[in-house]
């Protein structure tokens, strides 16, 4: 048998003949993975429907019966407790409604100008004196940040028109012209905007995570506990040690990778399923074969440049301990070169970034989820970091021949 | 037969090397101008205190490292420049190897019969042989983990033994051994002397090579100082026995006791 193919079972062997190592490998991130997401979902959910669903606690002082009408023709009253004081009220308790609304009891505290209505009418008569409404909210509290912009949007506009027809007659001779809005985004980037900003931030932490939780004990274990002697004294060249190793170690970190994507994927979904979520972007995406293609091409070439990092930094570590050492300031890097990409700008990314492995990765699985890949950068990113890989991987099978790293000699 | 020839290793130490040392030196002559022959048939044992070069030489025959002078061949072929030739007739074993723990001993006793390009059916028949030489057969399906501390060691030198190696070289194999397990590898090693095979050992236990050895070859400081039978050193030394002998050359050769642990 091929002794390649051999070293390469024996790694997967070294994986799936031991129920730990499937647990620790493949299931438990899984279920993390899937646990935090569904968490995320439920409860984002559960928050959003609840302000959506809460009461307003408001206290309005001074309102004229006219702005009493106005809260209950804007329907702001269906959904909120209200109590109406008057001035002399108002001004007992100011400081002691200040303080609910600054400890979250009160949502909204509404104060109109005394003789509201007076100030109003001699205002329109020409007077330099405008009525007044004061509001208070308390930005910090969700309720109260709702309370105030319905308050604004029904109400508000509803007593001001009502006045302005009052005033004119008819309110549209106070519009000079008319506004269309219309949101006119790419049907499959519609509600996508978290899962396309953390989908290519995850892809490069997860996979990394997958080759370094492998990757270590496969050359720095080896080497630690003297098996790799053994192999480099049996009669196989180093170069297909090196070989077997890398491509075990790859093998082994793409389905970790593919099962925690996949798992993402249906997490992400689950939450798209929900309206409530979808309307604040986290709507699932979806793709076609050829992004499909694209991101799985894409994944290749990382899972090949991570193997062969991890297994150079393994080969110049004497021992585990000191691999894992290494391998953590890499790891951050990694992560930072992630979150990077999650807030990029709409400008155009020169081209040969994506050929910076990680970062070019990251930035080509971002497109792929807005579906704005370019066969250019799709094949830059790829060759890139196949070919930086490639290097990594031929700077490995020569570490194997040096006596001093392999035998701290 | 291995045949060592005016064999010297240095080593360049590093700031780090140097630092561990303490030594100012830019190099470190591990093993200097040793030459040797064991032959087949014979136990030979390299003697000499912690440091002395003991191991360096063994790696060297062993193809793990390359001589910075001289040569070594085994059974003809050079060690560089016939590497895989030397490599399908030897094993190295040492009482360092910690198998992986993940694996059975049978799995990782048919990998490595595999990877010495061994047939199936010639791993099966040497597994049934080494299992009950080493008393290991009830355990050959549990995992390493599983294994005492002998069984783990058991383990580590029956998988490198799997292709009936021709010269088997073997650094300290009682070190960290339990007695029985000891007694068991000695008995073994002279089982393989019976048999033809070329067996190189070092230690630093003289017990141990007074029981073993046909040839002894006491190393210090990297340097070979005597090499013959034991009856032979002890005329050549006059003394006693080897414990005398081995203090009374190391004395003359005027060496520090203090040993390199890195050799």
């Amino acid at each position: 048998m091929n002794k390649i193919a051999l070293i390469v079972r024996k790694e997967l062997y070294r994986v799936f003949g031991d129920k730990k190592m499937i647990m620790g490998l493949y299931v438990i991130p899984v279920i993390v993975t899937v646990a935090i997401y569904v968490l995320i979902g439920k409860m984002t959910s559960v928050m959003t429907n609840d302000i959506e669903q809460h009461t307003s606690l408001v206290t309005i002082a001074n309102a004229t019966d006219d702005f009493k009408d106005a809260v209950e023709n804007s329907g702001f009253s269906q959904n909120a407790q209200i109590n109406y004081i008057d001035d002399v009220t108002y001004a007992d308790k100011k400081a002691s409604l200040d303080e609910e609304v600054k400890n979250s009891d009160m949502d909204l505290v509404v104060c109109l100008s005394a003789d509201f209505e007076e100030i109003a009418d001699e205002y329109a008569a020409g007077g330099s004196v405008m009525p007044g409404i004061d509001i208070y909210y308390n930005d910090t509290n969700n309720y109260s940040s709702k309370a105030y912009s319905v308050f604004n949007n029904t109400v508000l506009e509803t007593y001001k028109n009502s006045l302005l027809t009052e005033r004119y007659g008819d309110v549209d001779y106070l519009s000079v012209f008319n506004i269309n809005t219309e949101n006119i985004c790419k049907e499959s980037m519609a509600n996508t905007q978290f899962i396309r900003m953390m989908l290519p931030y995850m892809v490069i932490m997860l996979l990394f995570a997958g080759v370094m939780s492998v990757g270590v004990d496969a050359i720095a274990g080896e080497k630690e506990r003297g098996t790799l002697a053994s192999m480099l004294i049996s009669p196989v060249k180093r170069s297909e040690i090196a070989a077997g190793k890398l491509i075990g170690m790859a093998i082994l970190s793409s389905i970790s990778a593919v099962v925690t994507t996949a798992s993402m994927v249906l997490a992400f979904a689950f939450m798209g399923s929900d309206s409530t979520l979808s309307g604040i972007g986290f709507g699932g995406v979806s793709f076609s074969a050829l992004q499909i293609v694209e991101l799985l091409l894409i994944m290749l070439a990382l899972v090949l440049f991570y193997v062969s990092l991890v297994a150079l930094v393994a080969v110049y570590s004497g021992n585990t301990k000191a691999a894992s050492s290494a391998i953590s300031p890499i790891y951050l890097v990694i992560i930072a070169l992630g979150m990077v990409t999650m807030f990029r700008t709409g400008t155009d990314t020169p081209t040969y970034l994506y050929a910076v492995p990680v970062y070019g990765n990251a930035l080509a699985v971002g497109d792929v989820c807005s579906g704005e890949l370019t066969l250019v950068n799709f094949l830059v990113s790829f060759v890139g970091t196949t070919a930086i890989a490639g290097i990594l991987t031929a700077l490995v099978t020569k570490a194997f021949n040096n006596e001093k790293l392999m035998f701290n000699a | 037969m291995i045949e060592i020839n005016g064999l010297t290793k240095i080593y360049k130490l590093s700031a780090k090397k140097k630092k561990e040392l303490k030594t100012n030196k830019n190099v470190k002559i591990a093993v200097n101008d040793l030459s040797l022959v064991a032959e087949d048939g014979q136990i030979t044992v390299l003697l000499g205190p912690n440091g002395a070069g003991k191991t360096t030489t063994l790696r060297n025959v062993s193809t793990l490292l390359t001589p910075t002078k001289g040569y070594i061949k085994v059974n003809g072929h050079d060690t560089v420049k016939e590497a895989q030739k030397v490599r399908d007739s030897i094993c190295f074993l040492t009482n360092e190897i910690k198998l992986d723990e993940h694996f059975t001993v049978d799995y990782l006793f048919t990998f490595f019969g595999r990877i010495k390009n061994l047939d199936d059916a010639t791993i099966e028949k040497r597994k049934k042989e080494l299992f009950e030489t080493f008393d290991m057969s009830d355990f050959k399906d549990k995992r390493i983990e599983e294994l005492s501390t002998g069984m783990k060691q058991k383990a580590s030198i029956v998988v490198n033994l799997v292709n009936d190696p021709e010269v088997v070289i073997f650094d300290e194999p009682t070190s960290g051994l339990d007695i029985v397990t000891a007694r068991s590898v000695l008995d073994y090693l002279k089982k393989l002397r019976n048999e033809g095979k070329t067996v190189i050992v070092s230690t630093h236990i003289m017990s141990e090579a007074e029981k073993l050895a046909d040839k002894v070859a006491m190393i210090i400081g990297g340097r070979k100082v005597i090499e013959g039978t034991i009856p032979e050193i002890l005329a050549k030394t006059q003394t006693a026995d080897l414990e005398d002998a081995f203090f009374k050359l190391y004395m003359e050769n005027n060496c520090s006791e203090k040993g390199d642990k890195d050799e």
